[in-house]
């Protein structure tokens, strides 16, 4: 477990991670404090990767739950084995009837036969989905619920007791309890407005772009290869290019790509016209290409 | 944090601050403010940017509202880069209760009792009076309030209190001069007690009010700084009503039975549909087609109401917007192409749309009908923006009836004044008599109502 804000910084650069120090303070408190957190921000800023990073810098089992529409609770939480059920209660049909042999009434039989019930839904039978999985785990876990603003408000309905509890309710068997409490982490794109219920019991942390120092050392972490002054030509013009208004905006893993092909195709230097034919790898609209070209001669100074 | 004096000095402190934020409208629950204290000892107060972080976090749960709490904390924890500055501002503070306790004698819970009535009182004011008087005037204006009202509870009981403890030491001898001391001792204190409460009151005041000044105020008379100032604005203002209506918008069950979920799960039960999915029903979400007159006595109106549609995009099905001024085009693809802000611009320094003079607003309808019907359909709402100034030509009211019949609803928004609805070439209510609503819409608040009240409609 992280033991300050700093060495949640730490912790998550070796796992090539540069956290701010406001992503840190909210990792930090998270944790310390047993709550969810609800990430939100642009795409492509890292929220999934900042998940991930979380996960393996402490040691903890990733459990990832991509969300969607129509997700339910067969999916996430658990479901019953019935194809198991039924094959089983096939195999141990002689066995069933020497039970039942020495009831005389039907009534009798039913009766009986419900004080095996259990035998059918227990443990066994039980296929377990992302959510029971993280609460079950003996190791500690981090669950990952990846989109969750994608999914629909009844999932989120009863996601409301995983969050605050960390426990599950299976009507024929009763509550599980979480013993090692998971690390709950949701991402969204703000596709559409989570229940304040929700956003209550998480603590809220919004990415945005990294300032231009930031995202020149997450660059020299991610391609090395990249010279220095490549890497703060490269850094710079996407700044300047996030201030015109476009579109799509190029986010982080737009910047790396960029810079991963002007190391693979040998260019040291981002002169102007290398830049401009280039631009497709951070600009995914042909009129925001248009556009940032026009403005070209502000952008790449070279 | 050391002492149980550091501590309460600095819960003190945060309240406040969460009372800046109510007055700048955003809300704060019970849960988070628990969340908040349980936070506050895992981090160390002494660096301003966690601290920050640490009230962002548990407080802050819509992005939307980030750059008014920035704005909030600057003001407010202003002074210094640490935050150890603030916490002396606190004992400053800390001081002056001190300062009104031993001269009064009164017991904390009265202090507690009387700063809350002081907080009441201030909270009462005008928001004029805020910006305009001194603590010291405001304290007169207390005093002399309470000393009318000789019965006024338990804050006159105090005061009045104050003034017998203050009568009874003269009494006993200790000069009349140390007494006056006294007296302006406690003034000064309540005087800054009332000073520090006015100011952390101003701030969120501010910012509400500039916001609500500019969503009221005429479009007309809103300048170009202003409308840069609007921008961040209407998009926050646009992602709150998207939120507003999507969450209204409760998904309705039980359309036709999905066959291939019920076929697949009957596989469990050995092919036995045992459980019947039914297929959700899709939102009816509505289509839109604008058409909005951008010649120069409306296009300020237009400009808004594009952006907002394109804000909201996500809510329609479909939108198609159109612009005419004496000539009709499609500007649709405009914005798919490229940033409202950008494509708003680019319209209006094209030149296609003026043919001849002036508006003309039967030759357009006409041309709509012949050429973008296609666009017409019974779910489809048709918005015109305009003033039906027509220059005196033909209204094309054959046209416009058949649009009306075409589609779901045929609205108009005005932006002049409905006295002013006949008055010279415009011909507003030959329209106003052919469509479902004609609407006068003044701000932009008035706009974004009547999209909201869309939604409501359907």
């Amino acid at each position: 477990m992280f033991d300050s804000v700093k060495s949640t910084i730490e912790g998550l650069a070796t796992q090539k991670y540069i956290a701010s120090e406001d992503i840190a303070t909210t990792i930090y408190l998270a944790l310390k404090m047993e709550k969810p957190i609800l990430v939100e921000g642009p795409a492509g800023v890292g929220k999934t990767e900042l998940g991930k990073c979380i996960a393996s810098a402490l040691g903890m089992d990733l459990i990832r739950l991509q969300c969607y529409e129509g997700l339910d609770e067969s999916k996430a939480l658990y479901e019953w084995e019935y194809a198991k059920q039924l094959l089983y209660t096939q195999i141990l049909k002689d066995k069933l009837s020497a039970i039942m042999q020495n009831e005389s009434t039907m009534a009798k039989a039913v009766e009986r036969l419900s004080k095996e019930d259990d035998v059918f839904f227990s443990n066994k039978f039980l296929l377990p989905r992302p959510i029971l999985k993280a609460i079950t785990n003996k190791n500690k876990s981090l669950l990952l619920l990846d989109e969750i603003d994608k999914s629909d408000s009844e999932f989120e309905a009863f996601l409301l007791e995983v969050l605050s509890d960390f426990q599950v309710s299976i009507p024929e068997i009763g509550t599980i309890r979480a013993e090692t409490k998971p690390v709950v982490f949701l991402t969204s794109n703000n596709a559409r407005e989570m229940s304040d219920a929700l956003k209550r019991r998480c603590l809220h942390l919004y990415i945005n772009y990294p300032s231009r120092e930031l995202e020149e050392r997450i660059v020299s972490l991610k391609v090395p290869q990249c010279g220095e002054k490549l890497r703060s030509d490269i850094v710079r013009a996407v700044h300047q290019i996030r201030e015109l208004q476009l579109k799509k905006e190029p986010s982080i893993s737009e910047t790396l790509d960029w810079a991963q092909a002007l190391v693979i195709l040998g260019i040291n230097d981002l002169t102007h016209d290398v830049a401009v034919e280039t631009l497709n790898f951070i600009l995914k609209y042909e009129k925001d290409i248009d556009h940032a070209k026009k403005h070209s001669k502000n952008i790449f100074v070279h | 944090m050391g002492t149980a004096q550091d501590t309460s000095a600095i819960q003190t402190k945060i309240y406040e601050f969460m009372d800046v934020l109510k007055d700048a409208t955003i809300n704060i629950s019970s849960d988070e403010v628990l969340s908040l204290f349980n936070a506050l000892p895992h981090i160390s107060l002494l660096d301003k940017s966690i601290f920050k972080q640490t009230l962002k976090t548990t407080l802050i749960k819509d992005f939307t509202d980030i750059p008014i709490f920035d704005r909030c904390f600057d003001e407010f924890f202003a002074g210094g880069d640490d935050a150890q500055v603030d916490v002396v501002n606190a004992f400053r503070e800390m001081n002056a209760r001190d300062t009104v306790r031993e001269r009064t004698g009164m017991s904390p819970e009265e202090m507690a009792e009387m700063e809350e009535a002081l907080a009441d009182f201030i909270d009462g004011l005008p928001d004029e009076m805020l910006f305009e008087r001194s603590p010291e005037e405001i304290l007169n204006l207390l005093l002399d309030e309470l000393a009318q009202s000789e019965s006024a509870g338990g804050m006159g009981q105090m005061l009045f209190n104050v003034r017998n403890r203050n009568r009874a030491a003269t009494g006993r001898g200790s000069g009349g001069e140390e007494e006056a001391g006294d007296m302006t001792d406690i003034r000064n204190a309540l005087a800054a007690l009332i000073d520090k409460r006015m100011s952390s009151k101003k701030i969120g005041t501010q910012i509400r009010d500039r916001e609500e000044y500019l969503l009221n105020k005429p479009i007309y008379q809103i300048t170009p700084e202003e409308i840069r100032e609007m921008r961040e604005l209407i998009r926050r203002f646009g992602q709150k009503l998207k939120n507003r209506i999507s969450l209204r918008k409760k998904r309705i069950k039980h359309g036709g039975i999905d066959i291939k979920r019920t076929l697949r799960t009957s596989l469990q039960y050995g092919g036995v549909p045992f459980k019947i999915f039914h297929k959700d029903r899709r939102i009816d979400r509505p289509q839109l087609v604008v058409m909005c007159d951008i010649s120069g006595s409306v296009n300020q109106y237009s400009r808004f109401m594009l952006l907002l549609t394109y804000t909201l995009q996500s809510l329609f099905s479909k939108v198609r917007s159109f612009a005419f001024i004496s000539n009709m085009v499609e500007i649709t693809p405009l914005f798919m192409e490229m940033d409202p802000e950008r494509a708003l611009n680019s319209i209006f320094e094209d030149t296609s749309f003026t043919y001849g003079w002036g508006s003309n607003y039967g030759r357009c309808f006409d041309q709509f009908m012949r050429d973008y019907s296609d666009s017409l359909t019974s779910k489809t709402t048709v918005l015109v923006l305009g003033d039906g100034r027509n220059n005196h030509q033909d209204p094309g009211l054959n046209s416009f009836i058949r649009i009306r019949e075409r589609s779901r609803n045929l609205l108009w928004l005005n932006p002049d004044r409905k006295h002013l609805w006949n008055w010279a070439d415009s011909i507003a209510y030959i329209y106003h008599d052919n469509c479902d609503e004609m609407k006068e819409v003044n701000t932009f608040l008035d706009l974004s109502e009547f999209i909201d009240k869309l939604f409501l409609d359907l």
